[in-house]
């Protein structure tokens, strides 16, 4: 296999626009590669789910440093759930191994669908805003938001997602963590998540260079673009487009599982 | 007495809070720096050369290494792919060296817990 000089730059522009609207929308680029990767490439999922953690990784180091810089991440909060998302994640990923290809684009079809209402669903009700305070909070129910950054952490290891969708919610709503240092923090632990199961991904072949080496590349440089250049949240009109793509999408893997249509 | 100690010990737990914060920070933004780089030089490399490449995992760490130095197209691009993947990976050291540096014993454990996790799936990667 070498490589051609359309599949680069095929490949460079999706990790673009991948990280580009990850960090416009907060709503992971992960949620946009496998499928394009498997609906538009013909990528096998497995691989395109290693090359989307790899991009995960991507995007939280990128993002992460940033809210680290500035004070908004809690680490020790975020490391304390990240014993539960580092083995949530080896946990998917072993499971990723055993499912079929249609089993897989099945979950990932309903991840979809999940996270293009929630999508919806805030900016319809607008974002979630607190008290600019990020400092006095006290941590609330830690067990049960172990138990959510497990199952965030499983996701995440099985779909190749940073498992944002989860994470922030529980931390918001159960935790009582401000949206914000939420936000920060969820960010922050995706690196080390994904990485434990982007490895044994890695063992298992599916981590094909010339696949993920450009894509990643395009994430950063999106990343480094959305976070840069557009610094405004994006309009109401742009996240129902993400989220029809989402439930497209969703459709489309549904479809193609039940025709057998996954390149093997 | 006791409340000048108690200032200092936590003047210097802020202190090197900060550091610690710093260090995360510095450590993931030139982790994925050197990363990408990494990652861009081979893949020019491979298009200038039109050189084929395997697939991943197939190579030791010591072959790896040695084959980059001698900018093997295919030995960068995957190196490049391992740095990202050890970037998070570098930023938990940080973070368990910082904690033990604190004496934050809780947090000590705690970080030094998700770096053995990571570890364990290092280890079977490796097998």
């Amino acid at each position: 296999m070498t490589l051609t000089w359309l599949q680069l730059v095929e490949l460079t522009v999706l990790g673009i626009a991948a990280g580009g609207a990850g960090s416009l929308t907060g709503i992971g680029g992960g949620l946009v590669i496998t499928p394009v990767l498997t609906l538009l490439f013909g990528v096998p999922i497995h691989q395109a789910i290693a090359t989307s953690l790899c991009c995960v990784i991507a995007t939280s180091s990128g993002a992460a440093a940033t809210y680290v810089e500035h004070r908004l991440a809690d680490i020790r909060l975020g490391m304390t759930l990240e014993l539960a998302t580092t083995l949530g994640a080896v946990t998917g990923s072993l499971v990723a191994g055993l499912l079929s290809r249609e089993a897989l684009a099945i979950l990932f079809a309903i991840l979809l669908t999940y996270a293009g209402s929630t999508m919806i669903r805030r900016s319809l009700k607008g974002q979630a805003t607190d008290p600019a305070d990020h400092e006095g909070y006290q941590v609330k129910h830690l067990p049960l938001g172990l138990a959510g950054s497990g199952a965030a952490g499983i996701i995440s290891g099985l779909l190749g997602v940073g498992g944002g969708v989860i994470k922030v919610p529980v931390m918001y709503l159960v935790m009582g963590i401000p949206f914000k240092v939420a936000t920060a923090t969820s960010n922050f632990m995706i690196g080390v998540t994904a990485a434990a199961s982007a490895f044994i991904y890695y063992s298992r072949g599916d981590v094909r260079p010339l696949v993920t080496a450009p894509t990643a590349v395009g994430v950063f440089v999106g990343a480094w673009l959305g976070s840069h250049l557009m610094r405004r949240t994006p309009s109401r009109r742009l996240v129902i487009l993400f989220s029809a793509v989402a439930f497209y999408f969703a459709v489309l893997m549904v479809w193609k599982s039940l025709h057998g249509g996954f390149a093997r | 007495m006791a409340w000048w100690r108690e200032a200092a010990e936590e003047s210097m737990a802020q202190f090197s809070d900060e550091k610690a914060q710093d260090a995360i920070s510095g450590v993931l933004r030139y982790g994925s720096i050197l990363s990408a780089v990494v990652m861009a030089l081979g893949l020019a490399l491979a298009l200038w050369r039109r050189q084929a490449m395997p697939r991943s995992g197939t190579l030791s760490a010591a072959a790896l290494l040695n084959n980059a130095r001698h900018l093997d197209p295919a030995a960068l691009t995957e190196l490049g792919i391992l740095l990202l993947l050890l970037t998070p990976v570098f930023r938990v050291v940080v973070a368990v060296v910082s904690f033990a540096l604190e004496r934050d014993t809780k947090y000590l454990l705690i970080s030094f817990g998700v770096f053995l996790v990571v570890l364990g799936s290092i280890i079977f990667a490796i097998h």
